[in-house]
């Protein structure tokens, strides 16, 4: 097993800085959902992982820590996520994305 | 190389792989794509072995982001850690033998210039320290001294990070790396110095802890070599397995380094600054209206 990173949305939906993004060193992995977090109220979206994507560096928490001071971001193991989304349940839309979390199978 | 090559052929979208799908719908082809939309849109970058945590995939992927035009877009490179990624996007990679990639962008850009003229058709080389300063060396100031108009990108880790930690000119002296064992005996080369001296219109270096600023120096850059003459970023892109740096420290290491011997530093020739206010409408470089002269 390996670990991957995990956003927590309560915290992310909160804030609008969309930093980790810009510092993973991944291309299409972590990803804005506008709507995400909106049915509990809370206003600007949020910041999720394509697990299948993700090479468990680490950096985006340091970032979510560090410069955005968020603590948004956890590692953990990909066995351990409830729900995930992957690349092959991802819209692109007009403006952002949609992902269907979901537990992910780990041969 | 043109929005033609970005869309399915009739029929054939419904076999296409949805990364593919994806990427033809919602990538950055025909549009403004910037770094604050990052995580909005396909990236035309791919899944590709560079190491987790390495910041010259960082900035290869910040790169892309910021090509002005990516469907006019050719990429070279060669032998090296970057060539892993920058082969496995949907741009067109030359890869040419180790060190040669800046005489193939001089054909390359030639050969473009006689067949699409004025249009503009972007040749990016990106290539590691060990390619650029070392092998490629020769080949690359005499791009410069030519005044070939194509942009060079050094990914610099400061090691030959491919084959496992020689080092290159660009090593700071004194470094011990695994295959250095007694430490580097010169000092780091001035391959930002050479390329002023050799004519280059914009020099810049650069570390991706600032994204806004790489996309900021990539597109003064490409723009610039469309018609004004050779452009040159020296981007600081670590090698974390090389200099073991945890991979959640990467960040804190670029600062540092930062601080240190790649502090942020433009260099642009008038003749490049009039071009980037007068066709592109940069502003900081219009000329200011003469300040009202004092009341006697
Ligand atoms: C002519 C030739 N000599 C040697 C090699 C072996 N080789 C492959 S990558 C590499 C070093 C790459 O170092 P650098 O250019 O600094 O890029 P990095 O891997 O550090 O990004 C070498 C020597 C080669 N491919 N071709
Ligand atoms: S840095 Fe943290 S708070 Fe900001 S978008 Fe990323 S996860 Fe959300
Ligand atoms: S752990 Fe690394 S690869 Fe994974 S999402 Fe964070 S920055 Fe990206
Ligand atoms: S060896 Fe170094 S430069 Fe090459 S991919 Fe790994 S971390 Fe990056």
């Amino acid at each position: 097993m390996y670990l991957v990173a995990d956003i927590n949305v309560d915290i992310c939906a909160a804030t609008s800085c969309k930093l980790c993004t810009q510092y993973c060193p991944e291309a299409n992995t972590i990803l804005y959902d506008d709507n995400a977090g909106k049915e509990k109220g809370l206003k600007y979206g949020s910041a999720y992982v394509a697990v299948d994507r993700c090479k468990g560096c680490a950096q985006c928490v340091w970032v979510c820590d560090n410069m955005a001071k968020h603590h948004a971001i956890t590692m953990t193991m990909i066995d351990q996520l409830p729900k995930a989304a992957i690349t092959d349940r991802i819209t692109y839309l007009d403006k952002g994305t949609k992902a269907i979390a979901a537990p992910v199978e780990v041969a | 190389m043109s929005l033609d090559y970005v869309k399915f052929s009739p029929g054939f979208d419904r076999f296409m792989p949805k990364e593919y799908r994806d990427m033809v719908n919602h990538g950055p082809f025909g549009k403004k794509t910037t770094v604050s939309q990052m995580g909005s849109f396909k990236e035309i970058l791919e899944e590709h072995p560079m190491c987790a945590g390495c910041a010259m995939t960082l900035f290869i992927r910040l790169a892309m982001i910021s090509f002005p035009n990516p469907e006019d877009t050719i990429t070279v490179g060669t032998a090296g850690c970057g060539r892993l990624a920058i082969s496995q996007a949907a741009i067109p990679f030359v890869y040419g033998n180790y060190g040669d990639q800046n005489a193939v962008a001089s054909g390359l850009s030639r050969g473009l210039k006689l067949r699409f003229g004025d249009k503009p058709k972007d040749v990016v080389v990106m290539a590691g320290d060990g390619g650029m300063a070392d092998i490629g060396f020769s080949m690359t100031l005499h791009s410069w001294f030519r005044k070939e108009r194509f942009t060079t990108i050094m990914l610099d880790n400061e090691v030959y990070g491919n084959t496992g930690g020689q080092e290159s000119g660009m090593t700071n002296k004194g470094q011990v790396l695994k295959m250095a064992p007694l430490g580097k005996k010169f000092e780091k080369m001035d391959m930002v110095g050479m390329a002023k001296l050799a004519g280059c219109a914009y020099v810049a270096t650069v570390v991706p802890n600032n994204p806004r600023r790489v996309e900021s120096v990539i597109k003064k850059a490409v723009l610039i070599a469309r018609e004004v003459g050779p452009t040159y970023i020296q981007a600081y892109t670590s090698c974390n397995i090389e200099y073991s740096i945890p991979t959640d420290k990467v960040m804190e290491d670029a600062n540092s380094v930062e601080g240190d011997r790649y502090k942020f530093e433009e260099y642009i020739t008038d003749d490049a600054k009039n071009y980037l206010a007068n066709r592109y409408g940069y502003k900081i470089y219009q000329e200011k209206p003469a300040a009202a002269l004092p009341k006697a």
